[in-house]
């Protein structure tokens, strides 16, 4: 088990001092729920390693007139109780107070969810990419925004130099909803999830995890809805037939269930999100 | 490196490797076995202790971010010949447990839950299990139990 007696962790005082150590090859450290178990994934700890945990600016989630501003470090806890009862966030609620089980989520951060390079499974990736997150990174002597596709696509490249430090959400949607299918409800990775955003605009965005390898929009779907009436997009049942007509996706066959079943549930996840969308859009 | 932190009250200090998970100087450094060491994958729940008054997975819990912490472990919560905690007597007097293992992570899981919600009822006690997996009970039985233990706290508080 201690494979490595002379492993060191440097507890940054400052981002700067964070990125000076990731610079030199230090892994970032956040909760941990992840790295600690690379031993029973058959992986080395890091040798060096640099903690955020003593940084408090990342441990904020800023609610302001137009944005929320969550910082890396907040938990999955916290998340769920500092959004709980905003208009249109509920699908971040869900996300954050439905993924892993209570302690986990106490520890689990919001920047190590995103930086999980290989876990397809994270819950707030699809509601991330469904409200138009954009992503603050910062390096030495840059900081960076970009939207959270753009990160995806090439979140090795970026994590290189970088540290991810918070996630902005633009206060422009009207409902969210966050449908994700587990096997069990004790705490195991969901087989897919489905996140829904109304827009101001009215528009309906869709994002699937959990199916292929990283999150993504349902582009396809979104663009079949881009042509219906807007009432379309308000029926559950409506929506479940036309996503069953729009699967795309390739799915991953992994140890909670194959890629044909990850796909097969889809359009079931569908019409529960617009389900919980058009309910929610009522009650407004 | 090292960490000076407070377990079930006494000072200790570690020294060693930071990626050290806790269950392990818990068990290893401290000898109080009472916390077990499951699946170390934060999928069982049965090594839950309280830190800084959360309950927390001490399995993927690294040392190195716990200085200054407090921990809290099964132990604490009788020690020595003291009486249980009314919520192990409860579950004791419903003869819920049987091989034990899951335990000592169920009672700290549910002692800092209902110390918050002493008005939880069966569902919102079953979301706080969620994390804490019986191979041998059934989970209704603890439940009843659990909500034992809630009523006769209330009978207790209303009669002074
Ligand atoms: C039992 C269990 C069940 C789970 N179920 C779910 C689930 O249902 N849904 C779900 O979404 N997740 C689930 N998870 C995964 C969990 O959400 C992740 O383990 C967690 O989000 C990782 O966060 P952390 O803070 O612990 O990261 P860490 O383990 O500290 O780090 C993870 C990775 O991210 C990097 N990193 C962390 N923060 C940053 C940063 N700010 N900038 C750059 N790199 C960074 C680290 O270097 C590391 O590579 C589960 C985990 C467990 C243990
Ligand atoms: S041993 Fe920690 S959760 Fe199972
Ligand atoms: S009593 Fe045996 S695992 Fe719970």
């Amino acid at each position: 088990m201690f494979d490595s007696m002379e492993r060191s962790l440097t507890v940054a005082g400052s981002i700067e001092e964070a990125l000076a150590a990731k610079h030199r090859g230090a892994a970032v450290l956040a909760g941990g729920t992840w790295l600690m178990r690379d031993p029973r994934r058959g992986v080395n700890l890091p040798d060096v390693l640099v903690s955020l945990h003593a940084l408090p600016a990342l441990f904020t989630v800023e609610i302001e007139k137009d944005q929320v501003v969550i910082g890396a470090s907040v938990t999955h806890a916290g998340l769920a109780r500092q959004l709980a009862g905003l208009n249109g966030f509920d699908a971040v609620v869900a996300a954050a107070n439905g993924a892993a089980n209570p302690a986990i989520r106490r520890v689990a951060t919001v920047g190590g969810n995103l930086c999980t390079f290989d876990f397809a499974a994270a819950d707030l990736l699809p509601v991330f990419l469904a409200m138009n997150a954009v992503v603050e990174l910062r390096s030495i002597g840059e900081r960076q925004v970009l939207p959270i596709a753009e990160f995806l696509a090439n979140r090795r490249v970026f994590l290189r130099d970088s540290i991810l430090t918070s996630v902005i959400l633009r206060r422009d949607v009207i409902a969210s909803a966050h449908a994700r299918l587990p096997l069990r409800r004790a705490g195991d990775y969901p087989v897919a999830i489905v996140s829904a955003v109304r827009g101001h605009d009215g528009r309906v965005r869709i994002a699937v995890g959990s199916v292929e390898d990283v999150a993504r929009r349902w582009i396809s779907l979104e663009a079949v809805l881009a042509i219906e009436p807007a009432s379309v997009s308000a029926d559950p049942e409506r929506m479940r037939a036309l996503a069953a007509q729009c699967v795309d996706f390739r799915g991953r066959d992994g140890i909670e269930a194959d890629g044909w079943y990850r796909c097969q549930v889809l359009p079931t996840l569908v019409r529960r999100a617009i389900a919980s969308l058009s309910a929610k859009e009522s009650v407004q | 490196m090292t960490v000076t932190l407070r377990i079930n009250g006494s000072a200790c200090r570690f020294h060693g490797d930071p990626m050290t998970p806790l269950v392990d100087v818990l068990r290893r450094e401290r000898f109080l076995t009472g916390t077990k060491a499951v699946c170390r994958e934060g999928f069982c729940g049965a090594c839950t202790v309280e830190v800084d008054g959360e309950a927390v997975m001490s399995c993927l819990r690294p040392i190195g971010l716990l200085d200054g912490a407090t921990v809290k472990s099964i132990e604490a919560l009788a020690p020595g010949d003291t009486a249980l905690h009314p919520l192990q007597a409860a579950f004791e007097a419903a003869d819920v447990v049987q091989c034990g293992m899951c335990f000592p992570g169920m009672v700290m899981s549910l002692a800092p839950f209902l110390r918050e919600n002493p008005d939880a009822g069966r569902n919102e006690i079953k979301a706080a299990m969620v994390g804490n997996i019986c191979r041998c009970t059934g989970y209704e039985r603890i439940v009843d139990a659990v909500m034992n233990f809630l009523d006769s706290q209330k009978m207790e508080q209303a009669n002074g």
